[in-house]
C-alpha cells in the first residue's frame, strides 16, 4: 500500500481534479448514443411498416371489402368478406380447441404438479412448444389430419391454430395462479371444499383477469398466422362450405397468395387486408396489456 | 444501557482540517423534502457517525456525497456540500470522478462478476494505468489492508462472488481503498453480517481512519460508540445534535438525543 | 366443528345432514387436468414422430445423401436439404449479427438511459414488434425494403466488389433484384429483436440496485457499468436469450419466403437469392407429391432438431426469466 501515511494530517493531500481520461467520456458518450440509435431504429421500423400498410391499405377499405367474397383471377372488384368471416372460425376453432387444454393443464402446473419433476418436464417442453416454428405445427397436422382424410379442412386448420395457442394459455394460466396468494386457497381449503371447488371457484375467480389475458395474447399469436394454414385449411375464393370440410378461405393465405399476384385489384385487396388484420392484432395485444397491467 | 456501551478512547484532533463541509442542504424525493438544512462538518482522518431512527434520512444524506441519488431523476438535492472546497453537487463536478474520490460500501456485500483480483484492480484500472507490477502491489496491499489477502491470497483469480459474505464485504472495502479516495462512506456495512465478520469490519474501520475520512451510518448504537470520534443524531431529516462521540452518548445536550441513544425510542 | 356449537346454530332437535364431498368431481377434475398437461409432452412426441415418420422415405432413399447433396430436382426426383440447410443457418447467422446489438442496445437503453415516463410506451413499441404477423414483416420486406435495398445498396456494392477476392464473391450478386439471404436476414433481425430485447431488458431489471449502485460508485460511467458489471452479471441467460431469437430465426417461414428469393441453387453470395427449409416447404408444400413430399417433411425433421436443440439450450439458460 502506498497510501501517503507520511503526510501531516494538518493538511490535506492535494490530488488535481480531471483524472476522468477523454477516452472513457467518448465512449460512454457513444454507448449512450448507439443505444438510443438503436431503440428509435426499432421503433421507426415499427412506424414504418404501420404506416405503410396504412398508406396502401387504406384505398382498398370499402363496404364492398365487408360483403363481397374474394374475386378469382382476373375478375374485377371483389372483397375479402369469406376470408375475413373464415379468418373468424378458423381463429375461433383454435381459441376453442386451445382454451379447455391450455387452462386445465396451466392448473395443473401450478395447483396439483408444482415443483414435481414431471411438472418441471411439462414446463419445459411447454417451453419450447411456445417458440416451436408454426411451420412444423403445420406440417405435423398435415400428417395427421389432412393426409389420412385425404383433404384440406377448416378442422384441420382450427387444429393447427390450437396446438399453437396452447402453449400460450398454459404459460399465463400458470403464471397468473401463482400470483393468487395462498392463504386464499386455503381459507377455501378451511371450509372443507376440496380441491376441485376450491381451484374453480375461487383460485380461478381470483385469477380471471390473467387468464383471460392469456387467452387474447393467444388469440393475437394465432390471427396472422399463415404458414400452418397453408398445409391444413388451405384457401379458396368462395364462400366455404359450413361444414368446413375443403378448403377454408382466411386472411393471412388469401393475403399471400394476393400479394404478389399480377392482378390489381388482388394486390389492392392484399394490402386492405394487411391493414385489417394487423391493427387487429395490434388492438387485442395492447387491449390485454392493459388488462395485465390493470389486474397487478 | 449507558453502562453496556464501550466508549473507545477517543483521540479527537480539533484542529484536524475539515474535509467535507455541508451548509444549507436540502433534499427532495420528488415533492417529498426528505432532509431539512443540513449543516455539519466532517473532519479529515476521523471516523463520523449518523445514527438516527428508520428514516430519519441518515443514509439519505451519506448518498448524496458521492451524488449516487443522482441515478434516479425524481432525486435532487440543493444547497452545498463542500468536499475541499468544491461543492460536489454542482454539475460541474465530474460525478465519475467524484465518486472515485468518495468511495462508498453499501449494505449488502457487491462484488462484481469478476475474479477477485479484477474487482480490486476494477476502480485502479479506470482511473489509472499502472505498470503490471505496480498494479500487483496495489491489489496486495488493499487487501492487506482490508485484511482479506491471507484468505485470498491463492485464488485471486477465483470469482469474488464465491466468498463468504464477510469476506465478499472486506473484498468491497478493498475495492474502495484500492482506488485512494479520499472519503469512504459506509452504508451500515454490517447490517447483513454476523457477529464476527462484524467484528473484523470494525477492527478494519479503526484501522483505516489513519488514511482516510470516514462517514458511517449505522443503525447499532453500540457500533457508533465503539469505532466513531463524532457522531451525528438524526431525526424526521433533521441534524438534532452533533458533537464529539462521548459527549452525545455521556452527556447529550438533548433529550431527544438522550432518549435515543438510552433507547427510550427509534 | 364440534357438535356443540352446531347445536347452538340448529333448529332444535335438527341433525346436519352433510352431503358427501362431490368426491367424483374432485377426481373428474384432477384426471382432466392432467390429461391436458400430459397432452402437452403428447404434442410434442407427436410432432417429432410425424416428421420421422413423413419423412422417412426421404432419408430412406437418399440416407446420409439428403443432408450432403446439393441438387434439389422435382423432374428426376432427386432431393437434397444441403442449400436449405446452408440458407436457413445463414439468414438466421446474419439476423442474429443485425439484431443482437441492436437488441442489447435497446435494453440498455430501456433499462438505463431512458427517462421514467419515457419507458412504457417504447417497451410497448417494441413489444409490438413481436405481434406483427409473420406476413406482414414479409410484405413490408417484398414492396418496399427490397427495391430500396436493390437500388441503394446491392447495386453500388456489387459494382464495387465486381472482381475482388473473396468480397466479390461474398458480396457480389448476379443479378441485383433486392432478393436474397442477405435481405431475409435482414428482416429476421427485426422480427427477433422484440424477443431478445424484452428477455435481456427483464434480467437487466432483475439484477439488485445495489451492486449497479456500487458499480458506479466507483466512478464507472454507464457504459463500464453495463459493460464490467451488468451484462457480465445477467450472464447467460442473455446468451439464452439469443438463443431463443435463433429457434425464431430458423423456423421463420413467411417473411423469409417472401424476401428469401426462393432459389433451389447454393450461391457463395449473401446477395443472391437462395433458400430456406422453411420456405422450401412453404412454397412447395401444396403442388408436392409422392417423394417431393416425403422429402420436404424430411426437411422439417432436420429443421424441428435443429431448432429442437436450439430451444433446449436457450430455455436451460434463460431458465431464470419468467416470461416467454
Amino acid at each position: 500500500m502506498t497510501t501517503s501515511t507520511s503526510a501531516s494530517p494538518r493538511e490535506l493531500p492535494h490530488v488535481p481534479w480531471g483524472r476522468v481520461r477523454q477516452g472513457r467520456r467518448s465512449a460512454d458518450r457513444a454507448m449512450k448514443l448507439i443505444a438510443t440509435g438503436f431503440t428509435f431504429c426499432a421503433i421507426f421500423v415499427l412506424f414504418w411498416i404501420l404506416g405503410m400498410l396504412v398508406v396502401k391499405g387504406i384505398g382498398g377499405l370499402s363496404l364492398a371489402t365487408f360483403t363481397q367474397v374474394t374475386p378469382g383471377p382476373g375478375s374485377e372488384g371483389g372483397g375479402l368478406a369469406n376470408a375475413i368471416v373464415g379468418s373468424f372460425v378458423l381463429t375461433f376453432l383454435g381459441i376453442a380447441v386451445a382454451t379447455p387444454i391450455g387452462v386445465l393443464a396451466g392448473t395443473w402446473l401450478a395447483e396439483y404438479g408444482r415443483k414435481s419433476q414431471l411438472a418441471n418436464l411439462i414446463r419445459f417442453i411447454n417451453d419450447i412448444l411456445l417458440s416451436a416454428p408454426s411451420i412444423l405445427i403445420g406440417l405435423f397436422v398435415y400428417v395427421i389430419l389432412v393426409e389420412p382424410f385425404r383433404g384440406y379442412s377448416g378442422w384441420a386448420g382450427g387444429v393447427a391454430l390450437g396446438i399453437i395457442a396452447i402453449p400460450v394459455i398454459v404459460r399465463t394460466t400458470e403464471d397468473m395462479l401463482n400470483l393468487v396468494p395462498s392463504p386464499l386457497r386455503e381459507a377455501g381449503a378451511a371450509l372443507g371444499a376440496p380441491p376441485a371447488v376450491v381451484i374453480t371457484s375461487v383460485t380461478w375467480r381470483a385469477a380471471k383477469a390473467g387468464m383471460v389475458t392469456g387467452i387474447l395474447l393467444a388469440l393475437a399469436r394465432i390471427a396472422g398466422e399463415t404458414a400452418p394454414l397453408i398445409f391444413t385449411a388451405l384457401n379458396n375464393n368462395f364462400w366455404f362450405s359450413p361444414s368446413l370440410v375443403g378448403g377454408v378461405s382466411n386472411l393471412p393465405v388469401t393475403i399471400y397468395q394476393f400479394a404478389s399476384a399480377p392482378y390489381e385489384n388482388w394486390q389492392q385487396l392484399a394490402w386492405a387486408g394487411s391493414l385489417i388484420i394487423t391493427m387487429s392484432i395490434l388492438v387485442l395485444s395492447i387491449v390485454a396489456r392493459r388488462i395485465v397491467a390493470g389486474g397487478k | 444501557m449507558l453502562s453496556t456501551l464501550e466508549l473507545s478512547p477517543q483521540t479527537l484532533d480539533a484542529e484536524a482540517p475539515i474535509r467535507i463541509a455541508v451548509k444549507n442542504l436540502d433534499f427532495y424525493y420528488g415533492e417529498h423534502k426528505a432532509l431539512k438544512n443540513i449543516n455539519l462538518d466532517f473532519r479529515d482522518r476521523h471516523v463520523t457517525a449518523l445514527i438516527g431512527p428508520s428514516g430519519c434520512g441518515k443514509s439519505t444524506l451519506l448518498r448524496i456525497f458521492n451524488r449516487i441519488y443522482s441515478l434516479y431523476p425524481e432525486q435532487r438535492a440543493e444547497g452545498e456540500v463542500l468536499l475541499d472546497g468544491r461543492n460536489v453537487i454542482s454539475k460541474d463536478v465530474d460525478v465519475n470522478e467524484l465518486r472515485s474520490r468518495v468511495g462508498m460500501v453499501f449494505q449488502k456485500p457487491t462484488p462484481f462478476p469478476m475474479s477477485i483480483y479484477d474487482n480490486v484492480a476494477f476502480g485502479i484500472r479506470l482511473y489509472e494505468k499502472p505498470p503490471k507490477s505496480e498494479l500487483d502491489d496495489r491489489v496486495e496491499g488493499a487487501l492487506r489492508r482490508s485484511a482479506l489477502w491471507d484468505e485470498v491470497k491463492d485464488k485471486l483469480k477465483s470469482s469474488g462472488m464465491g466468498l463468504s459474505g464477510g469476506q465478499q464485504q472486506r473484498l468491497c472495502i478493498a475495492r474502495t481503498i484500492a482506488q485512494k479516495p479520499e472519503v469512504i462512506l459506509f452504508d451500515e456495512p454490517t447490517s447483513a453480517l454476523d457477529p464476527i465478520s462484524t467484528g473484523k469490519i470494525e477492527d478494519l474501520l479503526e484501522q483505516l481512519k489513519s488514511d482516510f475520512t470516514i462517514v458511517i451510518v449505522t443503525h447499532n448504537m453500540q457500533q457508533a460508540a465503539r469505532i466513531s470520534q463524532y457522531t451525528a443524531f438524526m431525526y424526521l431529516g433533521e441534524v438534532i445534535e452533533f458533537a464529539p462521540t462521548n459527549t452525545i452518548f455521556m452527556n447529550p445536550a438533548k433529550k431527544q438525543t438522550q432518549d435515543y441513544v438510552t433507547g427510550r425510542f427509534g | 366443528m364440534t357438535a356443540a356449537t352446531d347445536m347452538t346454530s340448529l333448529p332444535a332437535g335438527g341433525m346436519v345432514t352433510r352431503r358427501a364431498p362431490k368426491a367424483g368431481f374432485d377426481r373428474l377434475f384432477r384426471t382432466a387436468s392432467f390429461t391436458a398437461a400430459l397432452l402437452v409432452l403428447v404434442l410434442l412426441a407427436g410432432i417429432m414422430v410425424s416428421m420421422v415418420v413423413g419423412g422417412w422415405p426421404a432419408f430412406r432413399e437418399f440416407g446420409f445423401g439428403f443432408i450432403t447433396s446439393t441438387v434439389w430436382d422435382t423432374q428426376n426426383e432427386q432431393y437434397g436439404a444441403w442449400p436449405a440447410i446452408v440458407g436457413t443457418l445463414s439468414t438466421a447467422l446474419i439476423a442474429l449479427v443485425i439484431g443482437v446489438p441492436l437488441s442489447l442496445g435497446i435494453a440498455v437503453y430501456l433499462t438505463q438511459l431512458a427517462p421514467a415516463w419515457f419507458k412504457k410506451p417504447v417497451s410497448t413499441a417494441i413489444e409490438l414488434l413481436a405481434a406483427v404477423p409473420s406476413i406482414i414483416y414479409g410484405m413490408w420486406g417484398l414492396f418496399v425494403f427490397v427495391p430500396l435495398f436493390a437500388q441503394y445498396v446491392q447495386i453500388p456494392v456489387s459494382n464495387v466488389v465486381e472482381g475482388m477476392p473473396i468480397l466479390g464473391t461474398v458480396l457480389y450478386s448476379r443479378s441485383p433484384s433486392g432478393l436474397g439471404i442477405f435481405t431475409a436476414g435482414f428482416i429476421l433481425a427485426f422480427m427477433i429483436v422484440p424477443f431478445i430485447a424484452s428477455i435481456t431488458r427483464d434480467m437487466l431489471e432483475q439484477i439488485p440496485s445495489v451492486l449497479r449502485e456500487s458499480a458506479y460508485g466507483i466512478g464507472a460511467t454507464t457504459w463500464e457499468v453495463v459493460r464490467h458489471v451488468l451484462v457480465p452479471q445477467a450472464g447467460v441467460s442473455i446468451i439464452g436469450a439469443i438463443m431463443l431469437g435463433l429457434g425464431r430465426a430458423l423456423g421463420e417461414t413467411m417473411a423469409v419466403t417472401f424476401v428469401v428469393g426462393n432459389a433451389n441453387r447454393l450461391s457463395a453470395s449473401i446477395l443472391d437469392p437462395g433458400s430456406t427449409i422453411a420456405s422450401r416447404i412453404a412454397n412447395e408444400f401444396n403442388e408436392a407429391m409422392g417423394l417431393q413430399l416425403n422429402s420436404l417433411i424430411a426437411l422439417g425433421c432436420i429443421l424441428f432438431f435443429v431448432t429442437f436443440v436450439v430451444l433446449c439450450i436457450a430455455r436451460l439458460l434463460v431458465s431464470r426469466v419468467k416470461r416467454y
